[in-house]
């Protein structure tokens, strides 16, 4: 049977699941689900799916595993790894409709959503009960529950409770072959092996969630946010382990460079001191007279680590006013420059300050500048490279220098990806992470999983993509009668 | 049979030297450390001793051998602690063992369990492959999460040859309140009102009976008291509070991490605290102490395995033996509800396809 | 993203295009910003998913026709400007590409000759007069017509107050604290006259001196955001010539109308008036910001406490940024108790003539703003736009809510005057 037919058959049984407004094949409707939020990478679906229950995504999964076509899930289309990048003839199967909150417990401080539910909402809906969802990517206002799961997705206040597998209880998920299953439960505690943490991060190679509970936390009491401004980097990262070493334990600890001040400054108007080379935001979090014990030592500590201005969040507002600035920087840069690459390596915390300098030196080297946004608890270094598209060679160049960024952050005992994932954009740079040995493992699984390599395929595992779905002329539905045009 | 292999070499060479294997640390959870018939043990005590630790990173890298009691050791000297809290240190247990069996203690409450805690792991799978997941930093998104995988995994997917893990610095200074409250169904209203209020507590237990809450709250020394204050000030004035500590606080701490009250079976069974008051009505005895916020239940079941078997059941639970009674000639030390699911026999017979590590 | 728009080809229109789509980082902060995204769930609904087909068309890779309507379903109420982080300028390209495709467009007869219609009528005061009356004779009939017809209908009042014309100088009570010179708007003179008159007290009592420039036209708003270019420069121009006497500031009290005189500077690139376009759109002041930065004479306390809503106009928030002065000017009122809208921040579904154009995304928009208000317990609402009026209105009606809706100017006028 050639590609083309093969397709039209399953654009037909597709047809036959969903009604015309949910089923996009047309080229207007497709072009807009080409790229996510890494625009460096485009690709064709041959059609769009909005499913509006977990039967249809079920029946979805099941016509392209009958049909042997690879599929996508995609919830907002904001991941910065082209995780959401559709494979090129393949479905995508658009989950933002399916965003319900399912159900709200409590007194259990539980969450029951389905994927396309806004990370945000699930704390909207809990704050009523004094309680959050705890990870905040920058993208939380906009990203789903689904696509946080798919990519592990972390945020600013990942060092004390974690990302988002450590905040989610239970998915229940449909395999790559149509089989429905439960994975964990409803306890933070569960019997092993622990299948769910497998599937947590595993970047929609192993299916799609359907339902999935998350942990509520309760509110903290007070928060108390500081903000440094330093006249160098370097000071704002001896900072950071200072605070540590003291046995402080923050919430959160975010470092901007002064580019990347000058871009978020721009964009929402933070009040940043604009001339800092570096600021840093340090945030405790807690029940109030505790956080008042360590505002205290965390003062003594920032004084002594040099900063030439410090500021104290004095209530929500300022405070939402400091993180909308962090929470824009990224995408602020694009009022810096036409184009950015956005890293995402991280480094073991005490080295910090060489991996720094060696981006600077990297960034004169290659000719590009480079703004640092970053997780400094965390030691998760968010270097974005600008360049100009139009000018020839910059991107090329960017790239170089987005690798080599990446290799040092190995070479430093840290990894490729903290928190966008490994996608489309670094599945080369897996050799450097893992040896053949590892990755062969984690290949075994992927296909045992899913043998025909039919979820997000393309995704994560370097070389080797199976070859796109492509069909040329007339549109299948078209061949098949299901559609016409006039 | 048993091997000791010193070598992750050693070890990898062995695997296809025999047909079943069962990995053995410490030997402090016998029901999941006694071999079975055609199983060959590989005692994994040889491969031991903290291989990285930098206090300011918070990471703590070691060889899966390595004693608890020796990682904690250490630990304690620069102030940090590992939050998950895993049971049995004094009786011998090691790292790897702990997170094959998936065990964490009362701590845990406060910033989560071992699958919570883990980084990196490397294994040897069920071809003697040594295969390598995570890393050595504290957030990490390259990957299949294997470390998480291997959480309870009990040696079915691989042997485990070294973990890393996220430590925390331990509160500078902490105090237990023992609440006795009027029953059961008082005690979990407390237990589900303390969990929702901003006070953070390191331990949150419940004892059935007589009902009583155990928190354990901890951090800087000069915030305590009024801390204190305002929990009991919550609680109200009614209650009978005992409060514990220094060295009677660390003994009594010390003691609950041993798991070593009553008598019978210790098993571990998740739960949530919704289903306590149906799963108190029904059993008829054992020692128990429920966990984080009703979250794990540590029960000695001194009768028959079958009849508790029966009753988890019921109840929509699942547990895991651990030890105790005639555990070590149990068929299998997972009892209750069964589980598995298609994703699981899929990912297991991709990392051992001969069934090396099966029972 | 590699970007290709021939901006040679497409000139001054092209830059400002080209710009825009080139700020884009694909980020999809827009999308929660977006009421049709929210309404429909498609990513060719959004302005991140509209910008990439605009690029798409101007790159010569899709046809017109086929982007079209995913385009012309966009507002314009530029609430993605606003959630936007690279600073996007949304509004310019969304108004610059409908005037660069309108000529290009092939519209059926029937939806041409609705447009036209609209066009030639809601600017003019005098015809639009007669348009309502005629409407309302079609009102009875409205059962008997096509649907499209229905939409403007549902949104007439049921009686036309008397037209009322201003005169051309409304004097300033006491010390002559500011002159200016005043647009009157379109709709609202026929539709709501005492918007103005309200307007023209309030500024009095602040010792403001308001001429009235009998030769004014229509902004050109309407005409500009639905692609009629030419029929927009030409209004412009009108107003460039009637609005040149020398004033402190033009003032206008239609959200609309303040971001259409703002955008005579984008109007009028490459075009002769560049830099008068400019001068001019400096001058432009919403009536609240004006009367908020001239400093408001205290008003009396309101007899009963009062409980009231604001409504942000998207061509206030939004395209011109203007949130906190009409939030002071009503919290100067003493006794007014001020409420937040949830989803405040989301259109209500008017945008000009796009409740004639879209009337079912638009009415699905309208029930939300109304529910949303009604969730405050408010028991007025205020807004700053004619548009949102008319739409807030009909569709508290609907929903068996007759809660007044006023302009900001109206309830400044009734604390000042009892």
């Amino acid at each position: 049977m050639t590609a083309s037919a093969t397709l039209a058959e399953l654009l037909a049984d597709l047809a036959r699941i969903l009604p015309k407004e949910r089923f996009l094949t047309e080229a207007a409707q497709l072009a807009p689900y080409e790229s996510d939020a890494l625009t460096a990478f485009r690709a064709r679906p041959c059609a769009v799916v909005l499913p509006q229950t977990s039967e249809e995504v079920v029946e979805i999964v099941r016509t392209c595993a009958r049909h042997k076509v690879p599929f996508t899930a995609r919830g907002s289309g904001t991941s910065l790894s082209g995780g959401s990048l559709p494979v090129e003839g393949g479905v995508v199967i658009g989950l933002n409709r399916l965003n319900r909150l399912l159900r709200l417990d409590p007194n259990e401080r539980i969450a029951v959503v389905q994927p396309g539910h806004i990370n945000l909402r699930v704390s909207d809906a809990a704050a009523p009960y004094g309680l959050y969802y705890a990870p905040d990517p920058s993208s939380q206002p906009v990203s789903t529950i689904g696509g946080n799961l798919a990519f592990n997705s972390g945020g600013a206040h990942c060092l004390k409770y974690g990302m988002t597998s450590n905040h989610v209880l239970g998915a229940k998920v449909v395999l790559p072959t149509g089989e429905v299953v439960e994975l964990g439960g409803e306890s933070l505690e569960g019997l092993g092996p622990d299948w769910l943490g497998l599937f947590v991060g595993s970047e929609g190679l192993m299916g799609i969630a359907l339902e999935v509970t998350l942990r509520l936390l309760p509110k903290p009491e007070k928060y108390h946010t500081l903000l440094a401004a330093y006249d160098a980097l370097e000071k704002a990262g001896d900072a950071v382990a200072a605070v540590v070493a003291s046995g402080l334990l923050p919430g959160a600890m975010e470092i901007m460079d002064n580019l990347a001040i000058e871009a978020a400054e721009a964009a929402v108007h933070a009040g940043y001191p604009t001339a800092a080379r570096a600021l840093l935001i340090v945030e405790l979090e807690g029940e109030a007279p505790q956080v008042e014990a360590e505002a205290e030592q965390l003062s003594r500590v920032i004084e002594r680590s040099g900063p030439y201005e410090v500021r104290v969040a004095r209530d929500a507002e300022e405070r939402m006013k400091i993180w909308k600035g962090r929470k824009a920087a990224f995408s602020a840069v694009g009022r810096l420059s036409p184009d950015y690459i956005v890293q995402d390596g991280v480094v073991p915390r005490s080295k910090l300050g060489r991996a720094l300098a060696e981006i600077e030196r990297l960034s004169q080297e290659h000719g590009l500048r480079v703004a640092n946004v970053f997780h400094a608890g965390d030691g998760n270094l968010h270097p974005l490279i600008l360049y100009d598209g139009k000018v020839p060679g910059e991107l090329e160049r960017g790239e170089r220098l987005a690798g080599e960024i990446l290799r040092m952050c190995v070479r430093l005992g840290g990894t490729i990806t903290g928190e966008h994932g490994v996608g489309m954009e670094k599945k080369e740079y897996m050799p450097e992470m893992f040896a053949e040995a590892d990755l062969e493992a984690m290949r075994r699984i992927r296909r045992a999983v899913d043998p025909l390599e039919l979820s997000n395929r393309g995704k994560m595992f370097p070389g080797g993509e199976a070859p796109a779905v492509t069909a040329h002329g007339a549109h299948p539905l078209e061949q098949a009668g299901v559609i016409s045009r006039e | 049979m048993t091997l000791r292999p010193t070598t992750v070499q050693e070890l990898q060479e062995a695997i296809p030297t025999q047909e079943r294997w069962l990995p053995r640390g410490g030997g402090s959870k016998p029901a999941l450390s006694t071999p079975r018939a055609g199983q060959a043990v590989l005692d994994m005590t040889g491969l031991r001793g903290v291989l990285e630790y930098d206090p300011g990173e918070f990471v703590l890298v070691a060889q899966a051998g390595t004693p608890l009691i020796e990682v904690e050791g250490l630990l304690a000297q620069h102030g940090q602690y590992l939050p998950f809290d895993p049971p049995f240190v004094e009786a011998g247990a090691t790292l790897g063992g702990t997170v094959a069996a998936g065990l964490s203690g009362p701590l845990r409450q406060r910033y989560g369990g071992v699958r919570d805690f883990i980084l990196g792991v490397k294994f040897v799978d069920g071809e003697g492959n040594l295969i390598k997941g995570g890393g050595k930093v504290v957030k990490n998104a390259a990957g299949f999460d294997l470390p998480k995988l291997m959480v309870g995994s009990l040696g079915r997917l691989g042997v485990l040859t070294e973990v890393a893990f996220k430590v925390f610095p331990f509160p500078k200074a902490t105090v237990t309140l023992r609440v006795s409250l009027g029953s059961l169904e008082e005690a979990i209203q407390t237990l589900y009102a303390l969990a929702c209020s901003p006070f953070e507590f390191y331990t949150l237990d419940l004892e059935p009976s007589p009902a009583r809450l155990i928190l354990r709250v901890g951090g800087l020394g000069q915030a305590l008291p009024l801390r204190i204050e305002r929990i009991l000030g919550f609680l109200g004035t009614s209650r009978a509070v005992e409060r514990l500590e220094g060295e009677p606080e660390r003994q009594y701490w010390r003691e609950i991490g041993q798991l070593q009250w009553g008598a019978g079976h210790l098993v571990k069974v998740p739960i949530t605290a919704k289903q306590i008051s149906a799963l108190e009505a029904r059993l008829p005895m054992g020692e128990r102490r429920y966990l984080s916020a009703g979250n794990l239940l540590y029960l000695r079941w001194p009768g028959e395995i079958a009849q508790l078997d029966q009753l988890l059941r019921s109840q929509g639970l699942s547990g895991l033996v651990l030890g105790g009674g005639e555990a070590a000639h149990l068929e299998s030390p997972r009892i209750g509800v069964d589980c598995s699911q298609a994703f699981g026999h899929r990912v297991t017979q991709a990392l051992d396809p001969l069934s090396r590590f099966a029972p | 993203m590699q970007h290709k728009i021939p901006v040679q080809e497409l000139g001054p229109q092209g830059e400002i295009m080209a710009h825009a789509v080139e700020a884009c980082v694909h980020c999809g902060f827009c999308l929660p910003a977006c009421p049709t995204y929210s309404v429909l769930g498609e990513e060719m609904d959004s302005p991140r998913g509209r910008i990439f087909l605009m690029k798409e068309v101007l790159e010569g890779n899709l046809e017109l026709e086929e982007a079209a309507p995913y385009l012309d379903k966009c507002l314009g109420c530029v609430g993605c400007v606003t959630a936007c982080p690279s600073g996007v300028p949304y509004g310019e390209l969304i108004s610059t590409f409908r005037g660069w495709s309108e000529p290009r467009r092939h519209r059926p007869p029937f939806q041409k000759l609705y447009r036209m219609a609209i066009q030639e009528t809601l600017p003019y005061p005098r015809r639009f007069r007669a348009a309502a009356m005629l409407g309302q004779l079609g009102q009875r009939m409205k059962p008997l017509l096509p649907k499209p017809l229905q939409a403007p209908l549902e949104l007439l009042p049921e009686a036309l107050p008397m037209a009322q014309p201003l005169p051309e100088l409304f004097p300033a009570e006491g010390r002559r604290r500011a002159r200016v010179a005043f647009l009157a708007g379109c709709a609202q003179q026929v539709l709501q006259p005492n918007f103005n008159w309200a307007t023209l007290r309030v500024l009095a009592k602040n010792g403001v001196e308001v001429l009235i420039p009998q030769a004014q036209s229509c902004c050109g708003a309407l005409a500009m955001h639905t692609g009629e270019r030419a029929r927009a420069l030409s209004l412009a121009r009108n107003n460039l010539r009637a609005f040149s006497g020398e004033v402190d500031a033009v003032l206008t009290n239609a959200a609309g109308c303040g971001s259409g005189l703002k955008e005579y500077p984008l109007l009028f690139r490459g075009e002769a008036e560049e830099t008068e376009a400019a001068a001019f759109a400096r001058k432009v002041r919403d009536v609240s910001v004006f009367l908020a930065e001239l400093g408001l004479e205290p008003p009396p306390a309101l007899k009963t406490p009062l409980k009231v809503a604001y409504h942000d106009a998207c061509h206030l928030a939004h395209a011109q940024g203007v949130r906190a002065e009409p939030r002071a000017l009503l919290r100067s009122i003493p006794g007014l108790e001020l409420l937040e809208i949830p989803e405040g921040e989301l259109c209500c579904g008017s945008a000009g003539t796009y409740n004639l154009e879209q009337p079912a995304i638009a009415a699905t928009l309208g029930e939300r703003k109304a529910r949303n208000i009604l969730a405050t317990g408010a028991q007025v609402v205020a807004t700053g736009n004619i548009g949102c009026f008319t739409q807030i209105q009909t569709h508290l009606r609907k929903l068996g809510k007759d809660l007044p809706v006023l302009h900001t100017m109206e309830l400044l006028d009734k604390a000042y005057n009892g």
